[in-house]
């Protein structure tokens, strides 16, 4: 009898236990190293082999795109011009996509910041596609999963850069941790001397959705407000 | 010998591929009908061929502005359909998943994709009318980018690899819960219980009462479910938060106004966005009956500014 009375007890401490734990929210993972990209928007040639080299990496077929190099144009004869803005995941500080998964199939790794996705685990529902202010999460249709950008975690782990950073043949995109790549005390050769780096360009979603962790050398006709 | 050995090795090798091959088309063949349908088939609407329809002028400013659900449906009802796998590679269940945010008290049923959360489920159909061209405002098929670039995303109506402006659109409802300039002492999780886990009874009843007024939204219904259950308010106000800043809700003017306004308030616009508004003449053609009939009814401001 007593035992009943104390596994009652205990059923509905943990029924309270359970509805306490239900409210809890979301609490953004604060990693110990931000790792992040930096693209050269004015000497980007637009060859796209870091495109392709991603998608050998990953082994996608046709459409899904973790890496997008776009080619923006306008101006009007003989004021004209053209630039290049290059995205995959942007390993925001504070993800949009991580926080719609269901499944638990997208984290946040502490080491280095990676937004990293286990696609086993992915149901297809495709709200994390829909959250991302940048395109990141990439639906393939072949298997009717989300994949998307993991930063080459497996190269990181081995002392080496990813894929699209390695076939750069301009030096254009490089890897390195954000603050340092905002700040300019990361050496790299995207960003040539006498060249400063900015947060967001033109038509790129409000960096504040997220804290995407990406810097741009901006093309004069891309900065925000030109 | 050694010939013929290499021919049956080639035969039992070809074999083996078409049979592979087909293993893996019938395997895909579930989870592609609904993307390769709309891409095999001719447009319905337009009877062009799916090249020609993906620049038909409907997906492009100013047509998709007056765009009506039926015509988008016509060639996309596929984002309707239920496409949600019963379990993922690995052998998770969707039945047995749950996200934190859908252990709010009025996030209800299956696993659903995005589209049909938004326009087909119970709550959605009950509090929301939203229409497609609510999120879409236009794309661009070569290069996912505005060309030539905008000054603002609102001026495009879209944002670099992104067929929506996710801050004029999902950041409405998908934001943080401003507790600070709401003067709560903390989130609104930690005190829910402290303050009477209502929003509507002690202060929403005399402060901000004319909410909602907005064609995407059903004022009445938001009303009567936010009375029913505190997280249909909660829901939209922070229980369903992916981005880490809040939407910058219009500030109408109340009788009693202050002529100052806070410093959070200094940049906020004073009206609804005109197609939003319930008196546009644009937000009432685009109006159809195909996830919803019923208008969101206006309602004279008693106090406060409306939201949004």
């Amino acid at each position: 009898m007593a035992e009943n009375a104390t596994a009652t007890k205990d059923l509905s401490k943990i029924k309270e236990a359970v509805k306490r734990r239900k409210r809890e929210v979301y609490k953004p993972v604060v990693p110990d190293l931000q790792l992040g990209f930096v693209h050269n928007n004015v000497d980007c040639i637009g060859c796209r082999a870091c495109e392709i080299a991603c998608k050998d990496k990953n082994g996608l077929p046709a459409g899904p795109r973790f890496r997008r190099v776009q080619y923006i144009e306008g101006g009007t004869y003989p004021e004209v011009f053209a630039y290049k803005v290059n995205m995959s995941c942007n390993h925001c500080a504070e993800p949009a996509c991580l926080p719609t998964c269901p499944t638990g199939a997208i984290w946040k790794r502490k080491e280095n910041g990676v937004v990293d996705i286990d696609s086993t685990l992915c149901i297809g529902c495709r709200r994390c596609e829909a959250a991302c202010p940048f395109g990141a999460p990439q639906f393939d249709p072949s298997d009717g999963l989300v994949k998307k950008c993991n930063l080459c975690v497996d190269e990181l782990q081995s002392g080496r850069k990813p894929y699209c950073v390695m076939a750069c043949m301009m030096r254009v995109l490089d890897i390195g941790p954000i603050d340092k790549i905002r700040d300019g005390t990361f050496e790299t050769k995207a960003v040539g001397p006498g060249e400063t780096t900015v947060r967001a360009i033109k038509n790129m979603a409000n960096p504040e959705l997220t804290n995407p962790s990406i810097a741009f050398v901006p093309h004069s006709k891309g900065k925000l407000g030109a | 010998m050694k010939k013929t050995g290499n021919k049956f090795a080639s035969v039992c090798g070809v074999a083996i591929f078409f049979w592979g091959t087909m293993a893996v088309a019938a395997e895909a063949q579930p989870q592609q009908s609904g993307a390769s349908s709309v891409q095999l088939q001719p447009s319905l609407a337009t009877g062009l061929d799916y090249e020609r329809a993906r620049w038909h002028p409907l997906h492009f400013k100013p047509a998709i502005d007056t765009a009506t659900n039926e015509q988008c449906l016509s060639c996309h009802q596929e984002v309707l359909e239920p496409s949600v796998k019963a379990q993922s590679p690995a052998g998770v269940k969707a039945a047995d998943s749950l996200a934190w945010y859908q252990t709010l008290e009025v996030y209800a049923g299956e696993q659903e994709t995005f589209h049909r959360r938004h326009l087909a489920t119970p709550l959605a159909q009950r509090v929301m009318d939203l229409k497609c061209n609510f999120c879409h405002q236009g794309n661009s098929l070569r290069e996912e980018a505005p060309i030539p670039p905008t000054n603002t995303t609102k001026e495009a109506g879209f944002t670099l690899r992104k067929m929506v402006d996710p801050q004029e659109t999902c950041l409405r409802c998908h934001g943080t819960h401003p507790y600070e300039i709401m003067g709560l002492p903390g989130p609104w999780e930690e005190n829910r219980e402290s303050l009477g886990n209502s929003c509507t009874s002690a202060c929403h009843v005399a402060i901000r009462t004319s909410r909602h007024q907005v064609n995407y939204l059903k004022a009445d219904e938001i009303e009567k479910a936010g009375q029913e259950n505190n997280d249909t308010c909660y829901g939209c106000h922070g229980g369903r938060q992916w981005y880490r800043i809040s939407y910058a809700y219009p500030r109408h003017a109340w009788p009693g106004m202050p002529d100052t306004a806070p410093d959070w308030a200094k940049d906020r616009p004073t009206e609804s966005d005109p197609r939003f508004r319930l008196d546009t003449p644009v937000a009432a053609s685009a109006k159809d009956s195909t996830t919803s009939t019923e208008p969101a009814k206006s309602e004279p401001a008693k106090s406060g500014d409306a939201k949004p």
